[in-house]
């Protein structure tokens, strides 16, 4: 799909994921080492009140889930692949509320804004407004996405 | 032990080097098999074509600063997290071989409406450091981080 003809306000939800003790623990142990992130006990002691997930984790599952939702369509016929997108980056990521083991989040993604981008002229940059939600619906981390798509040629 | 920093420890214009890492493919291809799927960050066959070789994920890049920023930073101090992350940009592909140094500046000190923190706002910024020395930087962010304060005792 060309970034002319990506529809705007179309929200969709990607999918969910259950965050446990062991996946918690797992990716924090490699990525962000922190007592409250790998240590239940130690965690119980800090003002968090026990183990609480990485927030890059909570924030690479958006990643994980989105491929899986595209590649699902993909497969479907539904759309077409993405290999001409890129990403220059993310913003206003939110970790709201801290993410504890049993919970499962249910993440949403909604395309919200288009941009031009000086120094790639042949390309547009289109944001979406990305949510994720636990069981009861309460808001625990937010974020915007940003990825460069190739215009219709002229 | 030495004591852990605290919020009271930090100042604007401090920098904080938070150490090099050379990007290795297993890790790379290990950390998006999982979570950033993507025939650039996982096949090298298909990447030479995409982007002339294997590229890490952003996201791999993020949660490498962030073991760079625990083990060099927080590991010594009263972090307690931080609330989010104003803006990430990736400004350069990063492969396998590529050795990378992060650094932290101190933006500036603010206190907490909890008593017991204060915030530290950060500038993090990764660069590539290429075979004639010189650094280039590939990724960069800015984020507050909460941590303890002295009076409240060692987080």
């Amino acid at each position: 799909m060309w970034f002319d003809d990506v529809p705007l306000g179309d929200k969709i939800t990607i999918g969910s994921y259950t965050f446990t003790e062991e996946n918690i623990i797992a990716f924090a142990k490699k990525y962000d080492p922190q007592l409250f992130h790998i240590d239940p006990e130690a965690a119980a002691r800090t003002p968090y009140g026990g183990l609480i997930a990485s927030g890059w984790h909570t924030a690479v599952v958006w990643m994980k889930l989105m491929i899986a939702y595209r590649y699902a369509r993909v497969a479907a016929g539904e759309e077409r692949t993405q290999a001409n997108y890129v990403s220059p980056g993310v913003r206003d990521i939110r970790w709201l509320k801290p993410v504890r083991p049993g919970m499962t989040l249910t993440y949403t993604h909604e395309p919200n804004a288009k941009r031009d981008w000086a120094s790639l002229p042949a390309f547009g940059l289109l944001e979406g407004y990305n949510e994720a939600r636990d069981q009861d619906g309460t808001l625990v981390y937010s974020f915007v996405n940003r990825v460069l798509i190739a215009r219709k040629p002229a | 032990m030495s004591a852990l920093l605290t919020y009271e420890d930090f100042r604007a214009g401090q920098m904080f080097a938070l150490g090099t890492h050379v990007l290795a493919a297993d890790e790379m291809i290990a950390f998006a098999s999982e979570f950033d799927p993507q025939p650039q960050h996982i096949d090298p066959d298909a990447a030479k074509e995409l982007l002339g070789g294997l590229a890490a994920s952003g996201w791999y890049l993020c949660a490498l600063a962030m073991r760079m920023m625990v083990d060099g930073l927080f590991i010594r101090a009263t972090s307690l997290g931080a609330p989010g992350v104003e803006e990430v940009q990736w400004r350069r592909p990063v492969r396998a071989g590529d050795r990378v140094e992060l650094d932290g500046e101190v933006l500036e000190t603010r206190s907490s409406s909890k008593a017991d923190r204060g915030f530290v706002r950060f500038r993090f910024t990764m660069r590539r450091i290429n075979a004639d020395g010189a650094g280039e930087r590939v990724m960069f962010f800015s984020c507050s981080v909460m941590f303890g304060r002295a009076s409240a005792g060692s987080a």
